[in-house]
């Protein structure tokens, strides 16, 4: 069970912030990882127009062959996408620490600006804290 | 458990071939002008020509129910009115209907393919290989994609808690695709004008998908 990469994405469809925590998936400059970003926010949106019977919401997870992402939407609008190794447990109790790390050392740090890059020693630690006792 | 739909696309982006089984949300009849032969059964669109409304095309960005938007607490309510979306609630006016009658088919048909296609760039893009991407879930469905080396897309929505239906898709294509669509001299392929749809094959299709154990009622 491994974490790839962690992407928060605004509610505008910026990415805010990325890091990689292992190297099989390759290195990507940050523009291509900013655009991949935008076009998965844009991707959510319609899979939630596609429903095909009763429910709704975006899209949650996707798979390729060996690896696969997941996504979680907060209340606010704000993305949470991690990319992990398949098959993993435990994503979405992941996803939750990784919100509370982020309401307490993004959001409660009145230097933050809402909606702009994370630019936090403390979230980069304590996010790298967690990754680390999740990958194996 | 159950299978919503089933897509095929051509190589030239088209959708050739359409059928469903459990939709509560039906899709609705493409426009007179935008039909296209021979893909799906759909009853046609009413032929009202001077109701102006019937041409006007609905864009997905016409009943604004992207999550993101609407699960924001709007603070501009006070200044613009109720009319302002605010999520989650009954919405009122034409966008109440238009989100429980569903896309027309063109239009439908052509975001299944664009967020397949956006789905395969960014998949490949990330894996920096040219892997496949297989499917994706949202709460209601999963997509599940199938892609021949001829660029054949098989796309089919199935209930949310579904494994990977790639074999099935597998098996409608070497199976009743091969037999009833490859192998018929009446069906034009590769045309752009016209779909693949003939009784055999769907009649085929449909026994296949019903025969499986996870076709629910």
């Amino acid at each position: 069970m491994t974490i790839h990469a962690v992407w928060v994405i605004n509610k505008a469809g910026g990415l805010v912030f990325s890091r990689s925590y292992s190297d099989t998936l390759p290195a990507l400059p940050l523009n291509t990882i900013l655009i991949l970003a935008g076009t998965l926010h844009g991707v959510h949106a319609i899979t939630s127009r596609l429903t095909p019977g009763a429910g709704s919401g975006g899209m949650e997870a996707f798979e390729a062959e060996g690896w696969g992402g997941r996504v979680f939407l907060t209340s606010t609008g704000t993305k949470f996408v991690v990319l992990h190794s398949i098959p993993h447990t435990g994503l979405e109790e992941l996803l939750k620490r990784i919100y509370e790390i982020y309401a307490d050392a993004v959001m409660k740090n009145p230097f933050h600006t809402a909606e702009m890059p994370i630019n936090s020693s403390l979230f980069e630690s304590r996010l790298q804290g967690l990754i680390a006792g999740v990958n194996t | 458990m159950t299978i919503y739909s089933l897509y095929i696309f051509d190589r030239h982006c088209e959708c050739v071939y359409y059928q469903d089984w459990h939709r509560t949300r039906p899709v609705r009849p493409s426009a007179v002008a935008n039909f296209k032969p021979g893909v799906h059964r759909l009853p046609l669109a009413p032929t009202s020509g001077t109701d102006a409304s019937a041409n006007v095309r609905e864009s997905i960005f016409s009943n604004r129910t992207s999550t993101h938007s609407g699960d924001v607490p709007d603070n501009r309510v006070g200044a613009n009115g109720p009319s302002v979306m605010n999520g989650l609630g009954p919405r009122t006016g034409a966008g109440g209907t238009a989100q429980n009658r569903g896309l027309p088919f063109d239009e439908e048909a052509k975001l299944v393919y664009g967020v397949v296609l956006s789905m395969k760039n960014m998949v490949k893009k990330l894996s920096g290989r040219d892997e496949l991407f297989t499917s994706y879930r949202t709460p209601a469905y999963k997509l599940h994609l199938f892609e021949t080396p001829t660029s054949y897309r098989f796309v089919l929505l199935s209930d949310p808690s579904a494994d990977s239906l790639r074999f099935v898709l597998r098996q409608l294509y070497t199976g009743p695709f091969v037999d009833y669509v490859v192998r018929n001299p009446v069906v034009q392929m590769d045309s752009r004008t016209e779909g693949v749809d003939n009784d055999q094959f769907r009649a085929a299709i449909d026994r296949h998908i019903r025969g499986l154990s996870m076709f629910g009622t």
